[in-house]
């Protein structure tokens, strides 16, 4: 017993989405349901020490209430050895279908926690577009390189916005924003909710009325001038 | 084939844009257990109830009543049960202002597609919420004028014992325990659905039934005075009560909430009703006789839910945790498994003395909560007239003995404005609390002084129905407030921190619980005027209540402050408690002589 809890323990790092109601649920919410999963499932956690021990787990950043999010992730270290995908199911089987795991991994104990690591976020969001004509498209992609990227409030917190469109008159937009500050770039951090006011102000102009999904498709680490998922980078 | 009308998905989402805390409204959380309605092919052969509990989510989730009767319905395959909470007051707007109906939280099913809406009242303050779910599920508010034969709407738990503020709104009231009287009665929604006989019908029919009360049967007359004269007719209605409450398992796979609420913990009532008999107490009386959960299956069933729940924190409940007598077995039973998962244990109503203090050393919770009393009054002569079992030795003793070992915090309950209440037994309050604030620093090691803190909490004594005190009047704002300033500037600041309840809250509280119907009036009028989440101090307004009662041509001090004649009908004579008028008026003579029984009732 008093063995297992000195042991350093294996550290799995897992990917899970929220999305539909859960989307609703604050991060303190979400750390608490995967937490009382984890538990359920019968996964031993290895606990802090202390006067009131804590389980080591840790958490990706928060996403914004009412985004659903598809890169959702959780570092746990646990007592016991458990095969990646034995571990997916019995964490699955706590969960609800509006909230799963999706990937598991086993990764170095030592590594860098996933909250100080993430250096960018990727959100989504689709554009319910009158017209879906060339000259249009490019006018608005012009406009969201010269604008947006580099001239608004929020040129310093976005590292890079991508635009393309489909046959349905719907615009997709891709937009990475810094979550880390980096002293090199003189960045800034990606504040969503007050992007998404001025965003859905912005398109008014191009007749655009509607965001009709928008989510958090990814998060990224910088790593030897790429970006790498937290899965590619283990 | 009749329809259940919801509301969709995407319409919610409509809705909860700008909504504080939207995780209140949301679904899906592990342990639901109501139908699937995409699923029912015959709606008219299955009944929906609504279980609401008339306050926010946060509140209302861990109660401990709602979940057993959410699975014993839910484990009968022609019921379903559906949660309802109330709406803060951005979501109640946005919904008015959107015309939406409110809804269950489960399916989404506007409330006025459900068979019966039940009530869970805890307190009296909850009146006005109650009413407020009403009218938001577009029916109207009194039982008279909702014309069709669903949604019945009823009302059950301790603010209900008496019955009658509320009962110009319900059709039907429920008094005692629910795991079977509910299941009879649905039994009879169910027959009543398939048939097609009127409202009327229904009730008569579960009027046979123990613990069921239906205000329309009955009429109450009034002397000039506004006292009752009569009631006709006068036949009581008797309080159901589960016999054995080991019939019903504690429920080992509860909802467990999406949002934080305000205990988030595996709750497991261990027993039932308290014998201690304390004078002003109405759950003691409410809540006989005392009923034992066995402690082989509660050592089994509390480890298989928190398997199941994966709590971290699990706690016996009862009213008088001491008194159950297995309470060592059942800590030892659990304190292994407990304490090998890192589960802490918590015993809110334990009382603690020298004897049972290992008892809290056991689960180890009590160092970080701290030692608890509740000694009510400061001298032991109001001791003996409240009959509160409890002497200032006792306590003095358990804080040395507690502080030597390396407690260092205290939490006090106190009351003002009993019955025979004098000046001195107020100056005893505030002797009592320099004499623990002392012992407790001659027994705490220097270095912990400036930590150590007492919390003092002071609360306006309201008498209630069914006690030995219901004859008596409440004492008035003035004067318990006189009394409140001289404990707060008499005892000592430094180690000493007060809280109170509010004394104009209180008075309201005393003319809800022991109201006529005529009370119902001023509780529609006081909604009508916004009244909403009255025992919320930023929320309650007492000018509103005043108007309402004024408007109404009530007093409240009629209610709240006056003292009750011993021949006085009283509006909840109509009710059968188990206790009788005469022991309680004997109990009420014996507090006039500060004569003590106990454990005898
Ligand atoms: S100990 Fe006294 S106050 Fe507490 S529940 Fe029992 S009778 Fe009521």
């Amino acid at each position: 017993m008093k063995n297992q809890e000195n042991a350093a323990g294996f550290k799995i790092r897992f990917k899970f989405y929220k999305k539909d109601e859960y989307k609703y649920l604050s991060h303190l919410n979400i750390v608490n349901i995967i937490t009382r999963a984890l538990r359920r499932a019968g996964i031993k956690t290895k606990y802090s020490c202390g006067y009131r021990p804590k389980p080591k787990i840790n958490f990706s950043n928060p996403t914004p209430l009412g985004v659903d999010s598809f890169a959702e992730y959780c570092d746990v270290v646990i007592l016991e050895d458990i095969e990646e995908c034995e571990f997916l199911s019995a964490v699955n089987l706590e969960l609800v279908p509006q909230m799963m795991a999706t990937r598991a991994k086993k990764i170095d104990i030592k590594s860098a926690s996933i909250s100080s690591d993430i250096s960018v976020c990727l959100y989504c969001f689709e554009l319910d577009a009158a017209s879906s004509t060339v000259n249009f498209i490019n006018e608005f992609t012009e406009s969201v390189k010269n604008n947006i990227k580099s001239k608004s409030d929020f040129s310093s917190s976005i590292f890079d916005m991508m635009v393309k469109t489909s046959n349905e008159n719907i615009i997709f937009v891709k937009l990475y924003g810094y979550v880390k500050i980096f002293k090199n770039l003189n960045n800034e951090i990606f504040k969503f909710n007050n992007f998404l006011e001025f965003f859905q102000n912005w398109i008014k102009k191009y007749n655009i009325i509607n965001i009709s999904y928008i989510k958090k498709e990814e998060i990224y680490i910088f790593k030897d001038n790429t970006l790498k998922t937290p899965m590619e980078i283990i | 084939m009749e329809k259940i009308k919801t509301l969709k998905f995407s319409e919610l989402e409509n809705l909860l844009e700008g909504i504080q805390k939207p995780g209140r409204y949301v679904n899906h959380e592990v342990g639901t257990k109501s139908k699937d309605i995409s699923k029912i092919a015959d709606f008219s052969s299955m009944v929906f109830m609504a279980l609401i509990f008339p306050d926010i989510y946060e509140i209302g989730m861990p109660n401990l009543g709602l979940p057993i009767l959410y699975e014993i319905i839910n484990k009968i395959k022609y019921f379903s049960a559906e949660r309802v909470f109330s709406p803060w007051i951005d979501f109640e707007k946005k919904l008015r202002d959107r015309k939406v109906k409110l809804f269950s939280l489960e399916n989404r099913i506007f409330l006025d597609c459900f068979d019966v809406l039940g009530f869970s009242v805890q307190h009296e303050m909850l009146c006005t919420n109650i009413l407020n779910i009403i009218d938001m599920s577009g029916l109207k508010i009194h039982s008279k004028e909702r014309g069709g034969r669903f949604p019945l709407v009823c009302a059950g738990g301790p603010a209900v014992v008496n019955p009658q503020p509320l009962s110009k709104f319900m059709d039907f009231m429920v008094i005692g325990d629910g795991e079977e009287l509910t299941i009879k009665i649905l039994e009879k929604v169910k027959t009543y659905k398939k048939s097609s006989k009127g409202k009327l019908w229904f009730l008569k029919e579960i009027s046979k039934l123990d613990g069921v009360y239906v205000p329309g049967l009955y009429k109450f007359y009034y002397f000039k005075d506004g006292k009752i004269s009569d009631i006709k007719p006068f036949l009581k209605v008797k309080k159901e009560t589960v016999k054995d409450l080991n019939k019903f398992d504690i429920v080992l796979n509860p909802v467990i909430p999406n949002i934080k609420p305000v205990h988030d913990r595996f709750a497991v009532e261990i027993m039932r009703g308290c014998s201690r008999g304390c004078r002003f107490c109405q759950a003691g009386i409410i809540y006989r006789p005392v009923r034992q959960r066995n402690v082989n299956s509660l050592i089994e069933n509390s480890i298989c839910g928190i398997k199941n729940t994966g709590y971290d924190e699990i706690s016996f409940m009862s009213l008088s945790t001491a008194d159950y007598k297995d309470i060592g077995c059942l800590l030892e039973g659990v304190a292994g498994f407990m304490n090998l998962n890192k589960i802490s244990v918590s015993l809110p109503s334990l009382r603690v003395d020298s004897f049972n203090l290992h008892l809290a050393e056991l689960i180890g919770s009590g160092r970080r909560t701290g030692l608890t009393f509740a000694p009510e009054a400061g001298s032991q002569r109001m001791r003996d007239i409240i009959n509160k079992d409890i002497s200032e030795e006792e306590i003095i003793d358990c804080i040395k003995v507690a502080f030597k070992n390396g407690w260092e915090k205290i939490k006090l309950y106190f009351m003002i404005g009993f019955p025979f209440e004098e000046d001195e037994d107020i100056e005893q309050i505030v002797l009592l609390i320099k004499k623990i604030t002392n012992t407790a620093k001659d027994a705490l090691p220097k270095r912990n002084f400036r930590r150590f803190k007492i919390n003092v909490s002071i609360n306006a004594f309201c008498p209630k129905p069914f006690t030995p005190f219901q004859w008596v009047g409440q004492d008035s704002t003035g004067s318990l407030v006189k009394k409140f300033n001289y404990i707060v500037k008499n005892v000592p600041k430094k180690f000493v921190q007060i809280s109170w309840s509010n004394p104009q809250a209180s008075k309201i509280e005393s003319a809800l619980s022991k109201g006529d119907s005529s009370v119902g009036d001023a509780i529609e009028k006081a909604w009508r005027k916004g009244a909403k989440f009255d025992n919320w101090t930023d929320m309650f307004s007492y000018k509103i209540w005043e108007e309402a009662f004024k408007e109404s041509g009530l007093d409240i001090n009629f209610f709240a402050t006056r003292e009750i004649l011993p021949d006085e009908i009283l509006p909840w004579d109509i009710i059968d408690i188990g206790t009788s008028k005469k022991f309680l008026f004997n109990e009420y003579e014996k507090s006039r002589k500060c004569s003590r029984v106990q454990n005898k009732i």
